[in-house]
């Protein structure tokens, strides 16, 4: 139980997908202009991610890591797909995500119009990719400590966008020099929360 | 103060539109504004009367930090003879920290307004008060001993980046002062941390110059082991950056906040409570020392109370609303308790809780002015 609460508060704050790695900046930086669509757009990527690791460790467990495939006979014992990985992980995330795009359709459909064509887009958001192969590389060792790490990694990607919203909105009044008015200023913004959050770099859990 | 006057009425004409200094007007805006009431009047728009402006309001606070600094400087010079084991008097105490206060709040006036300066000229917008705050604060929150290029960096750091891209005064997203430090901690850790610069003069002979969070941190020795006693913790006669040694002076200083009503007690307070009840809930859980250290002890040593009064109300990067200012306030507390006990790079939590808060405020205050919107919509409807 530690452990899984070790993981979540880890992929939240410390391996913060946006403010440690980077990660799913395109629409970080596109979509954050209001808290309500960032809310959308943040609860879908913590959706995709909630679903789409606990399916690609299946998926490594079971077929792509070298004898995992053993499960069938024993004859697959030095069958390695691992060289696989990426296709098939991007295969699941893009049928996921039009999933997703089908539920919000039904159900909202004014979230659907305001995030436009980056819902679609984060079948190539790269926090999601990102999520499933650090889920690979750091070797979770059961489903849950895997589908914890995806709904904390999406946690955290949603604390980021909307912070950013909120900042976003407060300083549509402010008199930025018109060179850094949009894009420029976002990204200085995303370097100060990235200040901030060093306060987290270094905890050991 | 008839002669400034002179000079100043004598040089208007050069500096008014259609002028040949036109371009400077806010550089000679700002000196008469600083020296004298400004015969200006406001243009349109719904008028407010009413004697407190910018000037007053970081006057208030420049008042409220005296206490601070006037000990701070005293206590330089002490920690220092203590360093070198040589007796000292008050005046020499005094003296010696003065002189190393100075340099510092020189070069942090001077860098951070050259560049207001700079900016006003170029945009044309009016020097604003804002900066009096700022430079005050940032040599408070340095070691002593931090070289004055680097404070000059980060000066303009803080002031480009943390400030006027955004628009200056009242803009800002991150406070500044905490800007410059945060700066200049991830960029020259060396300087910033560690036991030896905090009393000038430590490298020599073996002394420890280590804070209390640092000797605390290093996870060897309890609270009660250490060479400091509660009382030194409450008067401040133990190391540190200059201002926020002091509990008794950081507490004249949030009285004076609070009754002009420049600071607001709401933040200040939840913040001192937000803390104390981190502190102890990780009391009952005590596996390392800063845990099993008292909670009343955590407010008492680092810069928590320094951040708590001045940094927490700086009414720019704090959140706006009431309801709202006491969940930043008890958050502040609680991420300055959960850094300083968990992550052992930083044993001060406060400047970056701090920071961190100011990066959510805005959200805490949408949120709370829709809840506002909702309940008062709901009453229409009846």
């Amino acid at each position: 139980m530690q452990e899984l609460a070790n993981i979540f508060i880890k992929s939240i704050f410390i391996d913060n997908m946006v403010f440690a790695y980077f990660l799913g900046m395109c629409s970080y930086l596109a979509i954050s202009k209001t808290v309500k669509t960032s809310v959308g757009m943040g609860a879908a990527v913590i959706f995709v991610l909630g679903i789409t690791i606990p399916f690609n460790y299946l998926l490594e467990k079971y077929i792509l890591k070298e004898g995992a495939l053993v499960w069938i006979s024993n004859d697959f014992i030095d069958v390695d797909l691992s060289f696989l990985s990426f296709i098939m992980f991007i295969a699941v995330i893009a049928s996921i995500v039009q999933l997703v795009e089908m539920v919000i359709e039904k159900f909202s459909p004014s979230l659907y119009s305001s995030l436009g064509i980056f819902l679609p887009l984060i079948a190539v958001n790269c926090a999601i990719l990102g999520g499933s192969l650090f889920m690979q590389e750091r070797g979770y060792t059961s489903i849950v400590e895997a589908t914890v790490f995806g709904l904390g990694s999406g946690v955290g990607w949603f604390l980021a966008i909307v912070g950013i919203a909120a900042i976003r909105e407060k300083i549509r009044y402010s008199n930025v020099p018109p060179a850094l008015r949009g894009l420029g200023i976002t990204y200085i913004i995303t370097g100060l929360m990235g200040i901030a959050f060093m306060s987290f770099m270094g905890i050991k859990l | 103060m008839k002669l400034f006057k002179n000079i100043l009425e004598s040089v208007k004409p050069h500096f008014i539109k259609g002028g040949k200094l036109e371009k400077m007007y806010p550089a000679y805006d700002a000196f008469e504004t600083f020296l004298f009431v400004p015969d200006h009047t406001t243009h349109s728009g719904s008028h407010i009367r009413d004697a407190v402006d910018l000037k007053r309001t970081m006057a208030f606070v420049v008042i409220a930090l005296l206490p601070c600094i006037i000990f701070g400087m005293w206590n330089i010079g002490d920690q220092y003879f203590k360093a070198i084991s040589e007796s000292s008097d008050f005046m020499k105490n005094f003296i010696f920290g003065f002189w190393k206060f100075l340099p510092l709040l020189i070069v942090s006036y001077a860098v951070g307004l050259s560049v207001e300066f700079a900016f006003a000229i170029s945009r044309g917008h009016s020097v604003n008060e804002g900066y009096l705050v700022t430079g005050m604060l940032i040599p408070l929150i340095m070691p002593v001993d931090v070289p004055l290029w680097m404070l000059a960096i980060s000066v303009v750091f803080a002031v480009v980046i943390g400030k006027e891209v955004f628009g200056g005064t009242g803009m800002n997203i991150l406070n500044p002062a905490l800007t410059a430090r945060a700066f200049l901690f991830f960029a020259y850790p060396s300087y910033m941390s560690g036991d030896k610069v905090w009393v000038h003069g430590a490298g020599i002979d073996g002394y420890s110059g280590e804070t209390i969070l640092g000797a605390l941190a290093a996870n060897t020795t309890s609270w009660a082991n250490l060479q400091w006693s509660f009382n030194d913790a409450l008067m401040g006669f133990v190391p540190g950056s200059l201002g926020e040694t002091s509990f008794i002076a950081i507490l004249i200083g949030a009285l004076i906040l609070i009754l002009s009503g420049v600071g607001s007690s709401r933040i200040i307070l939840s913040t001192f409570i937000g803390g104390y009840l981190t502190a102890l809930l990780f009391n009952l859980w005590g596996v390392n020392v800063l845990m099993s250290t008292p909670a009343h002890i955590h407010l008492l040593i680092g810069g928590f109370a320094f951040g708590a009064v001045f940094m927490t109300t700086d009414p720019v990067t704090a959140t706006q609303t009431n309801k709202g200012k006491i969940i930043y306030g008890l958050l502040v507390g609680f991420f300055a308790i959960v850094i300083r006990v968990f992550n052992p790079a930083y044993p001060e939590g406060m400047m970056l809780a701090i920071l961190l808060m100011n990066v959510f405020a805005p959200l805490i205050d949408h949120y709370i002015v829709g809840a506002n919107i909702k309940k008062r919509l709901k009453r229409v409807k009846v």
